[in-house]
């Protein structure tokens, strides 16, 4: 336990902290004049503008700990940043310290037998894969940002992408973290030995969007590159279609290492654009399958799927002949968003998860939202796992558009919550989705969400008002042990 | 619980049946009250499991029985705490699915019970632990509040992870209530194989080829004589690899282990016999280190076994684990175990004299000592059992 006082939160972010900072990472690398830090109001959702009092980007690991820790002493709270690549607004600092982490790119050590790598956490991810595909291995987590989204971000957000739904999200790729407290503290959570004991703090650090500290070092587990890799594209007439055939080939034991559905109104988007693919733009949905692993047998999965597809009324399928198609295809899909960027100048992208058997009705629902609030909602998403990406192009600068999208985001929400689901598959819950927990936790889950943080971060100084809603951190200083002792 | 298959029930348990979370949560109140301990039991087959629990009363799950929810097409699953993995299994069977856990016991273990104590039989090598097949669980924290994490779908990063933290959490957090997991369809081929192999470096062996083969088997343990001759009827270190796909990846798969030698079919149910192999009153513990490193672990394990005759050993090579299963305590066993000081020990079961020899492992500071403060105020919950701060 800590034994002095910490000092009372502050915000006193003046020309005095300033110039401290800039005795530890130069004075190039902190940025205060409210013109310099316009470029760190948002990440990659528009939606949200905040703006830092003071951004800072240490470039060594000792700098990150001594920012970290003149912060704790002057009680400053702070938010930890990666690339900005984030879909949550949960790297946005309002008025707070904001630390980018985006200079710390050292892979520390890559343990290839033991298939493993210790790195900082502003690797990037695709970087990272490239740097140890000499020896057929790759780091599995690929989020559609892999490019420039960073591995201290992913584990912030427990990132996911497209071959999650085989290979796992980024917790199951964490062995171990080496994490610096909000008060200055280091510790060393998880272990690379087949066994650890005790807490799993890895996994309860592992998506804490930047709550409970940051991770200085992150041994991640590394996979080994498939010996066969086969990609399908398979269109159907209906959205329906396309997903009753998702249900019928996780059914069979098969596990696809990623099945994606694009729907007609991305494809049009995607075909008029660079990353024109060659999806069939009457189809109303695509699939995009990928089988991988060992070569014997491979083939004999590739038919199954086919079959099942055709029998759920696939129009056509297409296996990739080599690997030129299968990055043409997959170039698609991982661009879609940006290719959106060519039919309007905003762009909302929703993450609700839903039980796949409820795709069809939850599809069609999000339509019927879409038609009422005159709001074009474009699909694509991990249909494998039942992960929605509804997303509506719109212009900012047009109020009552902006309201209608808003309005049938809200209602999208609402009703994958109804099915079943989830509020967020892997972008995280940030500022954008913080008032949707109470629709799927119950006060008291929230109250102890809120009480696991302050072990980490006892004055909530790292990433403030982010995940759970602040009113449900008062809550648990009252009323659960209260009741705990009147019950 | 998970494990102890033959029941080694503890006949000073007083089962005071808990039918409703209401009352579960009633009980820690109530116990936090008085200041007693409470002894969290599922089924009561592996109380002898973890360290000694300082408590006089116990709280049973056992009455919180049944599958809530299950929904075949989203390959999930609903159940209170109580279910045994038995009732997954059957029900999940019915559709072609499974819960793909095998700790080491039998599946009259309860689901509570296997996500508590984070429990994992061979199918660890291609399925992983209970963390990475649980979805959401409930439960009442020591504080005597019901709370969740995470939910029932299979992709879920909505507040913080509670799930995780609970699973292998032993009980010392809160009690759990209710779990829902991920299940997998049945492949169309599940075949085991047995091939007989020279003892010294067969754990490397394995591991040196898995590495090289380009899938992962469903399970691979290497067993030591005594244990093959448990299970095969032939005293020869034996190589089991479990395989699943579709026939032709199992073909395939069953012959990349010919070099290892003649490869032999068995029947799956000896996976079943490995999980109950261990009698009641054996000592269980279990050796790791990285997986390049298992022969030291392998070594380790074997010299036990010269020391303590008729202990059985089987390793997971891809794991870097080692599990070690001795009749019964000696000063034998005393000594050899202390003479392991370069790999990591994890008990299952052991004596009082052997728990001191390995205390609770910790890098993280404070941090586990305070979830356990703020997650069970009044120390309740199974104080004791991961060691000095629980």
């Amino acid at each position: 336990m800590t034994t002095v006082a910490p000092p009372p939160p502050s915000n006193e972010i003046d020309q005095s902290l300033a110039d401290r900072l800039a005795e530890i990472v130069g004075a190039r690398r902190v940025l205060f004049r409210p013109s310099e830090l316009l470029t760190y109001t948002a990440d990659a959702l528009p939606s949200y503008h905040k703006r830092p009092g003071l951004a800072v980007f240490p470039g060594t690991r000792d700098e990150v700990i001594a920012v970290v820790r003149e912060l704790a002493q002057r009680g400053i709270p702070f938010v930890p940043r990666g690339a900005g690549t984030g879909l949550s607004g949960g790297a946005l600092a309002d008025g707070v310290v904001l630390i980018g982490l985006n200079r710390l790119t050292r892979i520390l050590s890559v343990d290839a037998e033991n298939g493993f790598a210790v790195v900082e956490p502003g690797v990037v991810n695709v970087a990272l894969s490239r740097a140890v595909a000499a020896h057929g291995l790759h780091y599995a987590p690929d989020p559609s940002s892999q490019a420039a989204c960073t591995i201290g971000g992913n584990v912030a957000e427990n990132a996911g992408g497209p071959h999650c739904l085989k290979y796992g999200v980024t917790t199951n790729h964490i062995l171990a973290l080496r994490v610096l407290l909000p008060n200055g503290e280091i510790v060393n959570l998880g272990g690379v030995d087949g066994e650890t004991e005790g807490y799993d703090l890895v996994g309860a650090f592992v998506g804490s969007e930047g709550c409970f500290g940051i991770a200085l070092e992150i041994t991640v587990r590394l996979s080994r590159n498939p010996e066969a890799i086969r990609t399908l594209l398979a269109d159907f007439m209906t959205l329906d279609a396309a997903a009753h055939a998702v249900t019928a080939i996780v059914a069979t034991g098969i596990i696809p290492a990623a099945l994606e559905m694009i729907d007609q109104a991305t494809i049009r988007a995607v075909e008029s654009s660079i990353y024109a693919a060659g999806y069939p733009t009457d189809a109303a949905a695509a699939l995009l399958i990928e089988l991988d692993g060992a070569l014997a047998g491979i083939e004999v999965d590739v038919a199954t799927v086919e079959a099942l597809c055709r029998a759920n009324g696939a129009r056509t399928v297409r296996v990739a002949r080599d690997e030129t198609e299968r990055l043409k295809l997959w170039q698609g899909r991982k661009k879609a968003f940006g290719a959106m960027g060519r039919v309007a100048s905003h762009l909302v992208v929703q993450d609700a998860v839903v039980p796949r058997t409820k795709l069809p009705e939850v599809l069609a629902e999000i339509n019927r939202i879409g038609e009422k609030n005159r709001v074009r909602v474009c699909n694509v998403f991990h249909a494998g796992d039942g992960n929605l990406h509804p997303n509506i192009p719109y212009s900012a600068s047009d109020a009552d558009e902006t309201a209608r999208v808003h309005t049938a985001m809200k209602e999208i929400m609402a009703a994958c919550v109804r099915f079943g689901g989830t509020i967020t598959g892997e972008h995280g819950v940030g500022l954008d989705k913080i008032d949707y927990m109470n629709l799927i936790f119950s006060p008291d889950s929230l109250a102890t969400m809120c009480s696991l943080r302050e072990v980490f971060d006892p004055q909530r100084r790292s990433n403030p008002g982010k995940v759970v809603p602040t009113h449900s951190c008062r809550e648990w200083h009252m009323a659960p042990s209260a009741r705990a002792t009147q019950a | 619980m998970a494990h102890g298959a033959v029941g080694a029930r503890d006949p000073s348990v007083t089962t005071a049946a808990t039918d409703s979370v209401s009352v579960v949560r009633d009980r820690i109140v109530d116990a936090g009250q008085r200041g007693v301990g409470l002894r969290v039991v599922g089924r009561g087959a592996w109380l002898d499991a973890g360290r000694p629990v300082q408590s006089s009363e116990t709280i049973s799950i056992e009455s919180l029985t049944g599958i809530t929810e299950y929904i075949p097409g989203d390959l999930t699953l609903t159940a209170r705490a109580g279910t045994t993995l038995a009732e997954i299994r059957a029900a999940s069977a019915e559709h072609g699915q499974w819960l793909a856990l095998d700790p080491h016991g039998s599946d009259s273990g309860t689901i509570g019970a296997t996500v508590a104590t984070g429990s994992a039989g061979p199918l660890l090598t291609y399925f992983g632990r209970p963390r990475d097949l649980v979805l959401g669980l409930e439960f009442v924290s020591g504080r005597g509040v019901v709370a969740r994490g995470g939910g029932r779908v299979v992709k879920n990063v909505a507040g913080f992870d509670l799930t995780r933290l609970f699973a292998g959490s032993w009980g010392t957090l809160g009690v759990i209530t209710e779990v829902t997991v991920r299940l997998h369809a049945r492949p169309e081929a599940d075949e085991t194989i047995a091939i007989g192999i020279a003892a010294e470096l067969a754990a490397q062996r394995v591991r040196q080829l898995l590495r090289r083969l380009p899938f992962t088997p469903y399970a691979c343990e290497v067993v030591n004589e005594p244990l093959a001759q448990a299970l095969l009827g032939r005293a020869e270190t034996t190589v089991l690899v479990r395989m699943g796909g579709n026939a032709e990846a199992v073909r395939a798969q069953r012959a990349s282990f010919a070099e290892l030698g003649d490869p032999q079919p068995v029947d799956t149910t000896i996976w079943e016999q490995l999980r109950s192999v261990e009698p009641t009153a054996a000592i269980v513990f279990r050796l790791s280190r990285v997986p390049s490193e298992i022969t030291r672990v392998w070594d380790a394990a074997l010299s036990v076994a010269r020391a303590c005759p008729g202990t059985l050993v089987h390793a997971t090579p891809t794991r870097g684990i080692v599990r070690c299963i001795v009749p019964s305590a000696s000063p034998q066993l005393t000594d050899a175990y202390r003479a392991i000081t370069s790999v990591k020990r994890i008990g299952e079961r052991l004596t009082m004299d052997l728990w001191q020899e390995c205390p609770p492992s910790n890098s993280a500071g404070d941090i586990p000592s305070r979830v356990k403060h703020t997650f069970d105020p009044h120390g309740v919950l199974n104080p004791g059992i991961l060691g000095d701060f629980a």
